[in-house]
């Protein structure tokens, strides 16, 4: 047969031609391998243990394993394609390496069983030869260098130049050292059975050793070596590489190596709602009848929610964005996760019985740290801005911030324990509908020089123009609620404005936990806008544009809505509104994406485009954008709280700005516009800089000033 | 310690205030009403003590149906039982010294070793109600309280009361009257349990018939009228802060006649 020669003996120097010890053996050893993996998942406190735990929690949760295939695709698309792994280029790339490594070197191995242990006793032939032997020998090489690479990449990222927000804990390094160990050690046989065969003169397959490059390199130590000598060295090495492939797979069991299956399974149970970042429901009939609300004990949460706390590797990329974590305050999105997986286990302890059953602990009878103060730190709960930086950087597709939204909900709903200031918030909110406690009455002040139309006048309107009420009550605000009207009018848009009909959309309650004056002020608008028979909504503030879309829509306020910077990017593009005029001197400028524009609701070029339109050039990138934008500070209710600990977000993201040189940042939300207006003054640039919500800037340019 | 607290129901303090047709009260038509602010410092104070050393609270309330909100409130900060007179024709021309008698009618069957009430009420600013009360129920009245304490054996009270430039301390055998002032505590935000559970507490509601009172009032509000709108500020312009300063001395001695 051609090409037959162009081959290698499997098991060579190490099965000899009687009785095959070895590989009987190598058999025996990967069974109990297999099997002290098996044991590690059901030891006590293992894996199964604390999935069996996590099945008694009782919250609710979103569908999970709804659209099988849609969902099925999409992991296979993710764990292979390693989208938002590669979302940190270094760290990406080295994962991507070690992970196609070990596929190609997975097959490898499954090749060499399929041919020595299916195909040669049954059919007698060897379909490891030829060109495809050669491209096998090449590729599994190639799997064996980049998981080489990989993991020298994490090497040095570990112990030379480790971020300081990085967990540094034995597995960590242990796992490292265990793929290295493998990788070398299974060149090192490849070398000295090159040593001694292939590369020999006269070796059939000597004109093809460099197909085993890898093997090849790993070879020219032992060149000067004698074949006896390299024979020897290599049956020991081989045992040894067996020895710790199989540790590897034990170790798996133990440790954060389980992400291997855990991680594929939560990226397929991810969040397929529409809504990005879902809180539990609290129907409203459960306000007369439920006894709790909100989280305070750990089986309060969903079984999803403490599975997350399993799948989280540590890698810290949730806190290396986290706005509060990098102004020094107490909150490290990871350890909020690792905390409860902490808590878990010990709870594990206490709820496992005598005979190995996972039974529920009564509340009364527990008297291990609490949930909230022992487990999660108060301080932790409340600085969180919920900016989604979190969700949006884990590659395990964990739910962080939302863990403490619950926690929240619970302290403000059920111990009134929240942040002194907020008391007078949440009464603006009631008395008054906003969360300024101004007069609800003057609500539709700031339009009553404009020719702005009432829906109560008007009857009806394709759009509602849902003002909020920072564009309502805030001075600074109010000029971009003016200058959206003024647009609205010279496009011959047909919308109108509810006026003092307009309610607080409650966001800021609802993010600080008080689920029940959130829905108090939502049914109020909602039966308003329903009075109306309002079907699309355009928004001036990102926050109630989030809440009116999604969570209107858990009340069965079923709405089109819109934020204003999509419905401008419209009507430019469509030339309903021109702009010629000159706007005056910005210099360069810088977008702030808003958290609940950009991550939340993916509108990142609409604002983009309308700068562009204006035709001022000089648009840069600050250092955070995009996904990766840094949050202005005042989102999930943190507005209204005071800053006491570490520095300020608002200053750190001026700070940007000011990095990136420009003169003019733009924002399309009036929290980051007072955020960042704040933070100019703060830093000492009032003279130099400033802030514009976007909707002023193309007024100006409309020539509608 | 049982306490009673005297609660009244006032428009909110943002909320837009019109006068009536003949001027002699309020357009109370779409007016945001809430419990006074200063009775939420009595009822804070008063649940406080009764969460220090036992006893019950009850609120004493005059006013038409919509100031059940105000009791429910209260209720849900934490008082046991509330009465209500629910007397609107009566509330809405009683003045100080009516609302003081309706008030001690309600309370003289009721247990208590503390009445509480606001210092004054934030709509018509009288502060007269607990001083009659005094008077009516010959109790002894200490005003402006800032601190209360009571006694070990629960018969007297140890009171800090506000005075110009400095506090006073005051012993009182109880029972006495005491009014709230800013400062007392700080009032809670009811958690909702306590809201859910104040909508099933008992509310005994009364007729100014029912208690047999009769009183008319000594007074009659003749006439009210807004104060004048305010008037837009002006910016004093000047090339520098001496200029200014001049611009502004001038202003004040000709266009507002204060220097």
């Amino acid at each position: 047969m051609p090409g037959a020669e162009i081959t290698r003996e499997l098991y060579w120097n190490v099965v000899g031609t009687g009785f095959p010890v070895a590989r009987v053996l190598t058999y025996v050893f990967a069974l109990i391998a297999i099997i002290l993996f098996v044991l590690g998942l059901l030891r006590k406190g293992g894996l199964i243990d604390r999935i069996r735990m996590m099945k008694l929690a009782t919250g609710p949760d979103v569908p999970r394993t709804d659209n099988a295939g849609e969902r099925l695709k999409y992991a296979i698309a993710e764990v292979f394609g390693h989208r938002k792994i590669l979302r940190e280029p270094y760290q990406g790339i080295a994962h991507l390496f070690i992970f196609w490594g070990f596929i190609i070197l997975f097959f490898g191995t499954f090749m060499d069983f399929f041919q020595g242990d299916v195909v040669e006793p049954l059919f007698h032939a060897n379909i490891l030869q030829g060109g495809f032997y050669l491209f096998f020998s090449f590729i599994t090489d190639l799997g064996g260098i980049l998981v080489i690479v990989g993991v020298i990449m994490f090497l040095i990222r570990r112990y030379v130049n480790r971020p300081k927000w990085l967990d540094d804990k034995p597995e960590d390094r242990i796992i490292l050292w265990l793929i290295l160990a493998i990788a070398v050690t299974g060149f090192l046989i490849e070398g000295l059975r090159l040593q001694a065969t292939e590369l020999q003169p006269g070796h059939p397959m000597n004109p093809y050793a460099w197909y085993s490059f890898g093997g090849h390199l790993f070879a020219l130590p032992f060149s000067g070596m004698s074949i006896a000598a390299v024979k020897g060295l290599h049956q020991v090495i081989w045992w040894v590489h067996l020895f710790i492939v199989l540790g590897f797979i034990v170790y798996v069991a133990y440790s954060k190596l389980l992400h291997i299956f855990t991680v594929p399974a939560n990226i397929y149970m991810r969040n397929m709602t529409e809504n990005p970042a879902p809180l539990k429901p609290i129907p409203p009939e459960s306000f007369e009848t439920a006894e709790t609300f909100g989280i305070h004990l750990l089986e309060e949460y969903s079984w999803k929610d403490l599975f997350d706390s399993e799948v989280c590797i540590r890698c810290g990329r949730c806190v290396a964005v986290c706005p509060s974590f990098l102004t020094d305050k107490p909150l490290l999105p990871r350890d909020v996760i690792q905390n409860i997986r902490e808590h878990l286990e010990a709870k594990l302890k206490l709820a496992l019985d005598a005979d190995g059953k996972v039974h529920v602990i009564p509340e009364e009878s527990y008297e291990g740290p609490g949930l909230i103060g022992d487990v999660i730190d108060k301080e932790t709960i409340w600085a969180c801005t919920t900016c989604m930086a979190c969700i949006e950087a884990c590659p395990a597709y964990i739910s962080q911030f939302p863990k403490l939204i619950d926690l929240r909900r619970y302290l403000t709903m059920m111990e009134s324990d929240f942040p002194a200031e907020v008391q007078e918030v949440f009464r603006g909110m009631e008395n008054n509908s906003n969360p300024w406690n101004i007069g609800s009455h003057t609500r539709a002040d700031w339009a009553k020089d404009l020719e702005v139309p009432l829906m109560s006048q008007k009857g009806e309107a394709e759009y509602l123009f849902y003002v909020g009420c920072a564009g309502a009550f805030d001075d600074l605000n109010k000029k971009a609620a003016i200058s959206l009207a003024k647009i609205f009018n010279a496009a011959g848009l047909d919308y109108a404005i509810l006026g003092t009909e307009e309610g607080c959309c409650g966001d800021s309650a609802k993010k600080i936990g008080n689920e029940y004056l959130f829905q108090m002020l939502a049914e109020t608008n909602i039966e308003v806008f329903n009075g109306y028979k309002v079907k699309k909504i355009i928004t001036l503030c990102p926050h109630g544009y989030n809440t009116l879309k999604y969570d209107y829509k858990e009340m069965g306020g079923d709405y089109e809505v819109y934020h204003y910077t999509e419905i401008l990017n419209d009507l430019i593009k469509s030339g309903k509104i021109t702009l010629k005029n000159p706007v005056g001197d910005l210099g360069t400028i810088s977008y702030h994406d808003s958290c609940y524009l950009g991550r939340y609701n993916g509108i990142y070029e609409q604002p983009r485009n309308i700068l562009n339109a204006l035709g001022v050039g000089g648009l840069v990138e600050m250092a955070s954008h995009h996904e990766k934008s840094f949050c202005c500070g005042a989102g999930g209710g943190r507005m209204w709280m005071e800053e006491t600990l570490g520095t300020r977000i608002n200053q750190k993201r001026t700070q940007e700005a000011i990095d990136a040189g420009v003169k003019t940042v733009c924002t399309a939300c009036p929290f980051c516009y007072t955020m960042l207006t704040d933070g100019i003054k703060e830093l000492g640039k009032g003279e130099e800089m400033q802030a514009f919500d976007i909707a002023q800037l193309v007024a100006k340019a409309a020539g509608l000033e | 310690m049982n306490s009673v607290v005297c609660v009244k129901q006032v428009p909110d303090t943002e909320t837009l205030i019109k006068l009536n047709a003949d001027g002699t009260g309020i357009e109370t038509a779409g007016i945001k009403w809430i419990m006074n602010p200063f009775d939420e410092y009595a009822v804070e104070e008063a649940v406080r003590q009764k969460e220090k050393s036992g006893g019950a609270v009850t609120l004493v309330c005059l006013g038409p149906d919509q100031a059940l909100d105000a009791i429910r409130s209260g209720l849900a900060m934490g008082a046991d039982t509330a009465v209500h007179i629910n007397d609107a024709e009566f509330a809405a021309k009683a003045d100080p010294y009516a609302t003081a008698v309706a008030l001690a009618a309600a309370i003289k069957d009721l247990e208590y070793d503390a009445i509480f009430c606001g210092k004054q009420a934030v709509d018509d600013d009288a502060g007269q109600v607990a001083s009659i009360l005094g008077e009516l129920l010959d109790l002894p009245v200490i005003t402006i309280v800032i601190k209360f304490e009571l006694s070990d054996d629960g018969k007297t009270a140890i009171v800090t009361r506000e005075i110009e430039g400095g506090h006073a301390v005051i012993e009182v055998p109880l029972p006495a009257i005491f009014t709230a002032q800013k400062g007392l505590n700080e009032p809670r935000y009811a958690s909702l349990p306590q809201i859910m559970k104040a909508k099933k507490k008992p509310v005994t509601v009364k007729t100014v018939a029912d208690l047999g009172v009769s009183a008319e009032p000594m007074t009659v509000i003749k006439g009210m009228e807004l104060p004048p709108e305010r008037q837009a500020g002006k910016m004093i312009e000047g090339a520098d802060a001496a200029a200014k300063a001049a611009a502004l001395a001038k202003a004040l001695h000709e266009e507002a006649e204060v220097i």
